[in-house]
């Protein structure tokens, strides 16, 4: 008995020395030296980072100011790659080097074609550091009206909104089924793909071309509804075949305390 | 004239019968279910192959298609040499293009880069392409 409690004594302890060894196998000595730095070189853009969509996906300090994230003195040589700060027109093909497909899109609107002149860059509405995943609700009026009136985003949330809702609506019950064990992945790359898509097209800024183009994305839609449609018809089948099933239990169960009662009487 | 009750034995194997019948059914459901989980995933076989006409695909070119309800791709990047590969990044799901001039593959959502062999070149892909089997077949591309 103690020598099972020893070995499982021992395997624990390998696990937490492991896994906190590999946790701190790969430190970023950028968060290390400027976590500790105050203001914005410091303590405002790691504070910020970390509440990111950036941070969640472990896209870290380095992936986009390039740099050696594991060595101390050369951590900021451009040698290893080290960018630093792009300038401000500079920054749509700093974030374009990974958001390939909506730097197009942005290059080719309104927005874009005026950034050398001061026009909205990307962290213009989505912020730097602390990047969210972006929702409808970053088009509105103390935002857009920072640069121009409200009238035409207005028009474009407007215009945008069924298909929004309803990415939204599809995201959560693909949540839901994943939660209850069906396999989702396949799901979830093709909602993306659209969602990704879809923000493409919004970032055109031309409300004649998202007019004309948000039926194919609906279309997209309407396809991976009907097949979540299909697992959730599954899924209640499901529940009805379990309910029967625990009912027919039960019901067997007290068919046999009545065979049990006719050898009581009969005592 | 009342008839007389059911002896204990009477009673006892017509309870009997009824809960072998609920636990034949129970087993059945349960087998029934067991089995059906089981079993492979049904394919419609209309889509099990696809055939693409060879001079769709000129040599260092591609050709977008459907192959089993998904995007894929093929390729000819030497003369005589087909591949085909799924157009679905193995990142996130979003569908991969083609650069002319890199000759390769390139995902527009966080600049995925694949080989024409579907091979990872760079970016978040944590995996290659899944690639399909090709035959040629009547001066066609048969693939899958």
């Amino acid at each position: 008995m103690k020598k099972i409690l020893l070995t499982n004594v021992l395997f624990f302890g390998a696990f937490v020395l492991l896994t906190g060894f590999s946790a701190a196998a790969s430190p970023s000595v950028c968060i290390e030296c400027h976590g500790g730095l105050s203001g914005q070189l410091g303590e405002i853009p790691t504070a910020e980072w970390h509440t990111s969509v950036h941070s969640r996906s472990r896209v870290s300090c380095h992936d986009c100011h390039g740099g050696d994230p594991t060595d101390y003195v050369e951590a900021m040589s451009a040698d290893r790659g080290f960018i630093g700060v792009p300038v401000y027109a500079e920054v749509p093909a700093f974030c374009g080097r990974c958001h390939v497909g909506v730097e197009e899109d942005y290059r080719a609107s309104l927005h874009g074609q005026v950034v050398e002149f001061g026009g909205p860059n990307c962290v213009t509405c989505h912020e730097n550091h602390a990047v969210q995943v972006a929702s409808i609700d970053l088009i509105n009026e103390i935002s857009c009206s920072r640069c121009h009136t409200y009238d035409k985003p207005a028009l474009i949330k407007q215009e945008i909104s069924d298909t929004e809702a309803m990415l939204s609506r599809l995201d959560n019950s693909i949540a839901s089924l994943y939660r209850v064990g069906f396999d989702t992945g396949q799901l979830k790359d093709e909602l993306f793909s659209t969602r990704n898509n879809f923000r493409r097209l919004f970032h055109s800024v031309d409300i004649d071309k998202i007019r004309a183009e948000t039926a194919g994305f609906d279309a997209d839609l309407e396809e991976t509804k009907a097949t979540i449609n299909a697992l959730e018809e599954t899924l209640g089948q499901r529940k009805i075949v379990g309910g029967a099933f625990v009912l027919l239990l039960i019901l067997g169960g007290c068919i046999a305390l009545l065979i049990r009662r006719t050898y009581e009487n009969k005592e | 004239m009342s008839e007389a009750p059911a002896s204990a034995n009477e009673r006892r194997t017509f309870l009997g019968i009824i809960l072998a019948a609920i636990g034949a059914f129970a087993a059945g459901a349960f087998g029934w279910s067991l089995f059906r989980f089981l079993s492979p995933v049904e394919r419609s076989g209309e889509d099990s192959q696809v055939r693409v006409a060879r001079d769709l695909v000129a040599i260092g070119g591609v050709h977008f298609f459907a192959f089993q309800g998904r995007p894929a791709v093929v390729l000819q990047p030497r003369a005589g040499e087909f591949v085909a590969l799924s157009a679905v990044c193995t990142h996130l799901g979003c569908i991969i293009k083609w650069v002319d001039e890199t000759q390769e593959f390139l995902c527009p959502c966080h600049a995925g880069r694949f080989a024409a062999s579907g091979q990872v070149l760079g970016g978040p892909p944590p995996r290659a392409l899944d690639t399909y089997p090709v035959t040629l077949e009547d001066g066609d591309i048969l693939i899958g």
